[in-house]
């Protein structure tokens, strides 16, 4: 795994380029405007749907979520970018770890609410409060980026034995 | 941090013409959250600060940052006033170009100060 994602890495010039003076940095400034994209958005809407903000519409808050979603591939692209270029100090992190399956929860529980609750969501009115069950997908939602952003910021101090994960 | 830029970049987003149905002043409603991060952030920032003094102050780049995230929350802060009295704020286009330079500049600058240092502890002056 570690050799493929090296490979890939080189051969696409990512680790050339995250290698030069100015490359980690650049990643990491686009990774942390994608992230507050994220958080600018779907967050908002998030604590929209928990009740803040009463008077705000659902419906045209919820038109910011796509920039979310850019904000969410960018991330993707420059995580891609981290992993493969350095995939010793990623794959055997434990906060990488976390932070990849609350990435994952987070992703299910978005599945989540497009497959019951958005269109419901979206005809609510801007006075109105949604249910308890969308309350809760909300409240997971925040709860995993925030997670997320915790994870991210202790890849950095989390130096642990090589060849320590989950299923080492 | 993340929720301060991010609720920011929202505003911004809105005042460029996204969503334009999207109420502005409705706003003010998640500005108090946003100023209990900024004190939060504050807080968190004084401490990494007054961790290695040295290593940030003899950084223009900290300068830099410092006058980016000054300008984009009194840009806020000036937001927030006009919200209050229900007003929507005359050329848009500026004030959400403003914020979003100000917040890329700021998160910009606060990347490149672990890559930038060249003084690390002020026991170096002593």
């Amino acid at each position: 795994m570690e050799e493929a994602l090296l490979n890939f890495s080189q051969l696409s010039g990512i680790y050339a380029f995250m290698h030069s003076p100015w490359g980690w940095p650049i990643a990491e400034s686009i990774h942390f405007l994608g992230l507050s994209l994220l958080i600018g958005t779907v967050g908002l809407f998030d604590l929209r749907l928990l009740g803040l903000g009463q008077g705000v519409s659902y419906q045209y808050l919820h038109r910011l979520v796509p920039f979310g979603v850019s904000g969410y591939f960018l991330n993707v692209i420059t995580g891609t970018m981290f992993l493969s270029s350095a995939p010793d100090q990623y794959l055997y992190n434990p906060a990488f770890q976390t932070k990849m399956l609350l990435m994952a929860i987070a992703g299910g529980n978005m599945l989540l609410f497009y497959s019951f609750a958005n269109r419901p969501v979206q005809a609510t009115a801007a006075d109105a409060d949604v249910t308890p069950a969308v309350k809760t997908v909300a409240l997971v939602s925040l709860c995993c980026w925030c997670g997320v952003i915790i994870g991210g910021r202790l890849i950095t101090y989390f130096r642990p034995p090589y060849h320590w994960c989950f299923w080492c | 941090m993340a929720f301060v830029v991010g609720i920011n970049l929202a505003m911004a987003l809105r005042l460029i013409g996204i969503t334009p149905k999207l109420s502005l002043p409705g706003f003010r409603k998640f500005l108090p959250f946003h100023w209990w991060a900024v004190g939060l952030i504050g807080v968190s920032g004084l401490a990494l600060l007054l961790a290695y003094p040295a290593k940030a102050l003899t950084n223009p780049v900290f300068y830099l940052k410092l006058v980016a995230l000054s300008i984009g929350l009194v840009l806020t802060w000036q937001l927030h006033k006009r919200f209050r009295r229900n007003e929507e704020p005359t050329q848009q286009l500026r004030w959400g170009v403003a914020m979003l330079a100000c917040w890329v500049i700021t998160i910009g600058a606060g990347r490149f100060l672990a890559y930038t240092n060249s003084v690390l502890l002020a026991s170096r002056f002593f």
